[in-house]
């Protein structure tokens, strides 16, 4: 009960905070992993700057949502060790009420707008 | 190229010193990273003109959002960490606000009286001629051609003021009047709000009735009619057409209501006392100049004038200095005292925080062990500090709001413009700069000047904390303790001198007595009607319920106004100087409540010319109370008039001044056509004020009844400047006294509480509880008593400035210092017992096993 007061205080997210949410339910990422994936996604629409993503990140890690894991090299890149997050369990269900709420929403604009497909 | 992007990295981590220290700590290293990354993916000139575009947003846009959020949390711990010691934090913050709270309101005073600029234009070539070489009385063309002619001036007008009637249909007011040349406010750069003001030849003889009146006068007497240009009114039943109405604020010379241009017509007019013409010119040149050749000009026209002592020397006064006039030396005085408050205050933060730092220095090493950059634990301190001080700011305001407030109450400034405010944008920035400076230089001082390694934090515990530290510490007590005790002696001082002056014999009795003053001044009653109206008003008083007694008089004492002073002779030829003449009726003396030491009053209907005289002047002729009976002639009529009775010496100017040598003459024989009727009742004053007040308006309506007051009132009007002086005072040296102990018991405790250690061993090896006390005991009031000592000094120095500034101060004597010392040292004593009591709590096995 208390958890879901928990996440629900948190909604609606931010768009750059619910697209690093999903980034990372994907598995662990670093800074500039996630900033490129949500470019990507996005199509070039939402570029995080760093001081964005940074505060971003940082807001997550106090609000419990994300944590750190350990610094390693990323693979793709060079050999410079990196910070990599991962996504917590209270981040995971924040994401997937979020899903939720924006699915409710899409539900409502298919039946206003009539963009529902004849069943 | 590598050259190039290394030069970029390095401009971007130049433009992230722009975040708040902690995100700086935590992010700078990936956003650096990133950065690179970033730009050396952006082949072409146009990609990384845009990847520095978005690099200079996001900055912008995310360093405040991130300030912000370290600021809220920065300020959680500051809660945090006080609510701890919240007794300490408190005392500071409340010796903090009064200190600044203090400060800033006596600047706003100051600011208003000294620094604030005038309502006239370019103020600073505007000067009082005092000892003017030309009057109005040598008439308007000499004046206009001494005025044209002068080498220094570029104009000069002339006026002088005085209250008259002002009829209207429904009862009358008495009003301020300046009678002025035509060009006051062409000098002063003034413009009235409506109409127009005086046209040159409007102050010649003849053509002067036209008046201005003042913005006040507008809206009270015609509701802010706009139609009022044109209007006539009665000036002392001199009809006068407005032609003008002066601008809102504007009330130059000191609270006039009406100016007509009639000083060189000054018959049109009829009034009667002595009256004052003031020049007040322009200069055309620089002041000391023009200083110069006014003098030059003074020594060749007035020989004798320039010979004359310094003060009544004729001299060119600046205008700002006259309006500034008596307030300005007290309120030197009163400044410098605040400073002396602040002064106090800050040592006593000063010494908070220091121990503070000291305290939290293994707080501090240790978190720069764990990886804290020194950036952000100055952030901390600084936001620690600002939050502190800005608490006290907020509090100081409402002090300071306080203090004006009073101020204004009690010695009002001389001009509308001059009123006292701290909602001045140069009283505020005086407040924020103090504040800020204050927190942050005692903030962070203390702990960059200590600044310690993470390897002396480890060390720390083990050492004695901080002997220098200490010391600085005892040297902030004394201080604190001497600038208090200052204080202490010169408010003792000042509130002796005021207690004196209450218990002063004032020669009257100034409880229940209700006074008002009439004015038949321009009215039907004047003239031949006057005696009959004084008759008739002081029979309906009389009739009032609960009045004893009813009497007149021409100079009511505690009213400042002018005095005619003349020559008198005795029967026996001795020729006595400079004696007040006054008008007394019968009755009177027993209405204020003087008493006869000799003699009795006048008869009522007596055809002997009779006169009243007082102790002083008995005593000045050597004859005490034999004088009566004795004749005396005065130098305008050649009757005798028989002195029947001598009365106490009432003391005219309040209880600082003795009364001179006075000659009553009974109204009777000559009623004067501006009286002041006094009334002796049972019940208190305020009570009948009312009452007293419509029997006497009930006579004839078209005279004005002004200035209707309890005598106490009066009084204590006439008391309020030194009661001001007194009170501010004592309540800075009040202010000063709670910091010190603050000061003291804090020293006290901090000193138990950080050498428990210490003193548990001290403990183990025999040192007795009460040894272990005398031991912090001492150490406190050492160097109180230093500063104590030091403080007697400049307690006896700063005596002396402060009477050459204020007239009647009392001496600041050893006695008083003395007193002074007994008092904070007592003070200190308790205090500093009180804190060590937790001495006996020490367990030395506990201590020990502690570490």
């Amino acid at each position: 009960m208390r958890s879901r007061t928990a996440v629900e205080s948190l909604l609606p997210l931010p768009l750059p905070v619910f697209h690093m949410l999903l980034s990372l339910s994907d598995g662990e990422r670093h800074g500039y992993a996630l900033k490129r994936e949500i470019l990507q996604r996005t199509q070039g629409k939402l570029n995080l700057g760093s001081g964005a993503l940074y505060g971003s990140i940082n807001k997550m890690l106090e609000q419990g949502l994300i944590e750190e894991s350990e610094e390693r090299p990323d693979p793709h890149l060079d050999d410079e060790r990196r910070r990599y997050y991962r996504i917590t369990s209270l981040g995971r269900k924040v994401a997937q009420a979020e899903a939720l709420r924006l699915r409710d929403l899409v539900n409502l604009a298919e039946i206003r707008l009539g963009l529902s497909e004849p069943a | 190229m590598k050259n190039a992007r290394f030069d970029s990295v390095g401009l971007y981590r130049l433009l992230l010193k722009l975040y708040p220290a902690r995100f700086r700590e935590e992010y700078q290293g990936p956003m650096e990273r990133q950065f690179r990354d970033e730009y050396r993916d952006a082949s072409t000139t146009g990609e990384r003109t845009r990847l520095w575009t978005t690099a200079l947003l996001d900055v912008v846009r995310q360093a405040p959002v991130q300030l912000i959020s370290e600021v809220r949390q920065d300020l959680r711990y500051t809660v945090r960490v006080y609510r701890k010691r919240s007794m300490r934090g408190a005392l500071a913050i409340v010796a903090l606000a009064l200190a600044i709270g203090g400060s800033t309101g006596v600047f706003g005073v100051v600011n208003a009286v000294l620094i604030r600029s005038l309502p006239f234009a370019d103020p600073e070539n505007l000067v009082e001629i005092s000892g003017s070489p030309v009057a109005p009385t040598n008439g308007r063309p000499a004046f206009i051609a001494w005025r044209d002619a002068s080498p220094y001036l570029r104009s000069a007008a002339v006026y002088s003021t005085s209250e008259m009637n002002l009829g209207r249909e429904r009862g009358a007011l008495r009003v301020k009047v300046s009678e002025t040349s035509a060009n006051l406010f062409e000098v002063l750069g003034a413009k009235p709000l409506l109409g127009r003001a005086f046209s040159s030849e409007e102050d010649s003889p003849g053509r002067t009735g036209v008046g201005v009146i003042g913005y006040g006068l507008w809206q009270q007497a015609f509701g802010g009619d706009r139609g009022v240009i044109g209007a006539k009114i009665l000036v002392n039943g001199v009809p006068i057409e407005v032609i003008g109405v002066a601008p809102q604020r504007f009330d130059y010379p000191g609270g006039t209501a009406l100016w007509v241009p009639t000083v060189f017509d000054f018959e049109r007019i009829p009034k009667r006392g002595a009256f004052f013409f003031h020049t007040l010119g322009r200069l055309s040149i620089p002041p000391a100049l023009a200083g110069h050749l006014f003098e030059a000009e003074v020594a060749r026209v007035n020989p004798a004038a320039s010979k004359e002592e310094i003060e009544n020397r004729p001299r060119l006064i600046p205008l700002r200095e006259r309006l500034a006039g008596p307030v300005r030396s007290a309120i030197w005085v009163l400044g410098g005292l605040v400073v002396f408050v602040l002064l106090a205050a800050c040592a006593n933060v000063a010494q908070l925080l220091l121990s503070r730092a000291s305290e939290r220095r293994e707080e501090f090493a240790m978190r720069a062990a764990l990886g804290a950059s020194r950036a952000r634990l100055i952030q901390q301190l600084v936001t620690e500090a600002i939050a502190l001080t800005g608490c006290s700011a907020a509090i100081g305001l409402v002090v300071a709001h306080q203090v004006c407030k009073m101020a204004s109450l009690i010695v009002p400034a001389t001009l509308a413009s001059q009123e006292y405010t701290i909602l001045d944008w140069r009283v505020l920035l005086f407040a924020v700069g103090l504040t800020t400076a204050a927190g942050i230089f005692f903030g962070v001082a203390p702990v960059l000047a200590r600044w310690v390694t993470a390897e002396d934090a480890l060390r720390a515990h083990t050492a004695t904390s901080g002997r220098d530290t200490l010391r600085l510490r005892w040297a902030l007590l004394a201080l604190q303790c001497g600038l208090t005790l200052t204080l202490a002696a010169g408010s003792l001082a000042m509130g002796r001198s005021f207690l004196r002056l209450l218990d002063v014999d004032l020669g009257f009795t100034p409880a229940s007595a209700v006074t008002m003053n009439v004015s038949l001044q321009g009215t039907k009653r004047d003239g031949k009607a006057a005696r009959s109206y004084y008759a008739e008003a002081l029979q309906r008083l009389r009739a009032v319920p609960g009045v004893e007694a009813a009497g007149a008089v021409g100079y009511l004492p505690l009213v400042s106004q002018v005095q005619m002073a003349g020559s008198l002779k005795l029967d026996s030829g001795q020729v006595m100087n400079a004696i007040v003449m006054n008008g007394a009726s019968p009755d009177y003396f027993r209405a204020i409540g003087t008493p006869f030491v000799a003699g009795s009053d006048f008869r009522s209907g007596d055809p002997n010319p009779a006169v009243i005289v007082n102790e002083a002047f008995a005593r000045m002729t050597g004859l005490d109370e034999r004088i009566v009976g004795r004749r005396l002639t005065a130098p305008w009529t050649s009757n005798q008039y028989e002195i029947v009775g001598v009365v106490r010496t009432a003391r005219f100017a309040g209880p600082s001044h003795p009364g001179g040598p006075m000659a009553y003459w009974s109204i009777e024989e000559e009623a004067p056509p501006t009286l002041t009727l006094v009334a002796r009742v049972r019940a208190s004053g305020e009570a009948s004020i009312a009452m007293c007040r419509d029997a006497v308006r009930s006579v004839d309506i078209g005279v004005p009844i002004y200035d209707v007051k309890t005598l106490e009132r009066r009084l204590s009007d006439t008391l309020a400047r030194p009661r001001f002086y007194a009170e501010a005072t004592f309540l800075l040296g009040l202010i000063a006294v709670v910091i010190a102990v603050a000061g003291i018991y804090g020293s006290a405790a901090r000193s138990v509480a950080q050498r428990r250690r210490e003193m548990g061993i001290r403990m183990a090896i025999g040192a007795t509880n009460r040894q272990v006390r005398s031991l912090v005991l001492r150490e406190v009031l050492i160097p109180a008593a230093a500063g104590a000592g030091a403080g007697i000094v400049g307690a006896l120095a700063g005596g002396r400035y402060i009477r050459s500034l204020i007239a009647n101060a009392e001496p600041i004597t050893l006695e008083v210092c003395t007193a002074a010392a007994v008092v904070l040292l007592s003070i200190a004593f308790a205090a500093a017992w009180r804190a060590t009591t937790h001495v006996s709590s020490i367990h030395p096995a506990e201590v020990i096993r502690v570490d």
